[in-house]
């Protein structure tokens, strides 16, 4: 479990958008998380209350969209999802491939004003 | 009230880690002080193997250990035998280290009167390969009777480390462990890594691993 002291980093960084961009409220977080990097969605749902008391960020909503874990095959050029296909090349059976898509742990966008 | 509107951020959660470990690391270099990142799977003989390591290494350089682990003290207890300078970073439940928690462990620790740094990560091979310590060198161990196939299921672990040392060779023939298939299958994954087999318990290849070492901690603090 170490999704806590990841989701306490989200909230510094907004924290820190926010007085950039001299923000007083924001209504809601959005993360990118890839689904084969090492944190789980449904994990950082449940801390995320935790983390943000007692902040500015009390209220807030946390939205999470997952990015599929997308490879292309190196002999034939398939794109297809490493987890529904066992990291096997559906088109030609190989298991020889570069990652497309799927580590990515971002912070994408915040709504405030 | 104002309408809330949409700001691209766009931003690396990793990216604070990432930064942070890069000061960290500057900032131990400027200072001459080794940082060497542990990582293994509970049981591989970490704590055994840093002995060795201390024992061979200890009137060449001022060695201190930090022990991370969830909740004890064993381990520190050991190592302080040695005549390390030793510390117990408890971490509750996280299940890695991260830049600022190895920052903090080294100010408790002090590192005025060191060379040689040793973390001694928690004991899993998932998490800790995405988190960068700012260590010098990552290190892994595998140990024999954990088979032969494990670069297979933790292919980020064995991808990221600079160093593997592959423990109880001893006991090799017992557990069927085919080490040309393991160095094959690392090699696959990481072609620049180092890879060095060893018995903590015997002493068999420990001064081929610490004069490697030796020189690295050498190079780090001349260059």
């Amino acid at each position: 479990m170490h999704e806590l002291g990841i989701v306490m980093n989200i909230a510094g960084t907004v924290l820190d958008v926010m007085k950039e961009q001299n923000l007083t409220t924001v209504q809601k977080i959005v993360l990118q998380v890839g689904e084969l990097s090492s944190v789980i969605p449904s994990y950082l749902h449940e801390c995320y209350p935790a983390a943000v008391d007692g902040t500015e960020l009390a209220d807030t909503v946390l939205e999470i969209e997952v990015i599929p874990g997308n490879a292309r095959c190196k002999e034939c050029g398939e794109v297809y999802n490493l987890l529904k296909q066992k990291r096997i090349c559906p088109s030609c059976g190989v298991d020889n491939w570069d990652l497309v898509s799927g580590k990515e742990f971002n912070l994408k966008e915040i709504a405030a004003c | 009230m104002d309408e809330f509107k949409v700001i691209e951020i766009k931003k690396s959660i990793f990216e604070g880690n990432d930064r942070k470990a890069e000061e960290l690391r500057e900032d131990l270099k400027k200072r001459g002080v080794f940082l060497m990142n542990l990582m293994s799977s509970p049981g591989s003989g970490k704590t055994t193997t840093v002995m060795r390591t201390i024992e061979a290494l200890k009137d060449d350089f001022r060695i201190g250990v930090m022990e991370a682990d969830i909740d004890s003290d064993v381990d520190a207890k050991t190592v302080s035998t040695s005549g390390a300078k030793v510390i117990q970073l408890h971490t509750g439940g996280m299940c890695h280290l991260d830049a600022t928690m190895t920052e903090q462990g080294l100010t408790s620790l002090g590192t005025e009167d060191l060379d040689f740094v040793v973390l001694e990560n928690i004991g899993n091979l998932i998490c800790t390969a995405d988190f960068d310590t700012g260590s010098a060198m990552n290190t892994m161990i595998l140990s024999v009777p954990e088979g032969d196939d494990k670069p297979l299921k933790y292919p980020n672990m064995f991808a990221m480390v600079d160093v593997l040392i592959i423990n109880k060779m001893d006991a090799a023939e017992f557990f069927d462990f085919d080490l040309e298939a393991v160095k094959e299958r690392v090699f696959k994954l990481n072609p620049d890594i180092k890879v060095f087999p060893v018995s903590a318990k015997t002493g068999e290849g420990i001064s081929e691993w610490t004069m490697y070492l030796k020189n690295e901690v050498k190079n780090w603090k001349e260059i």
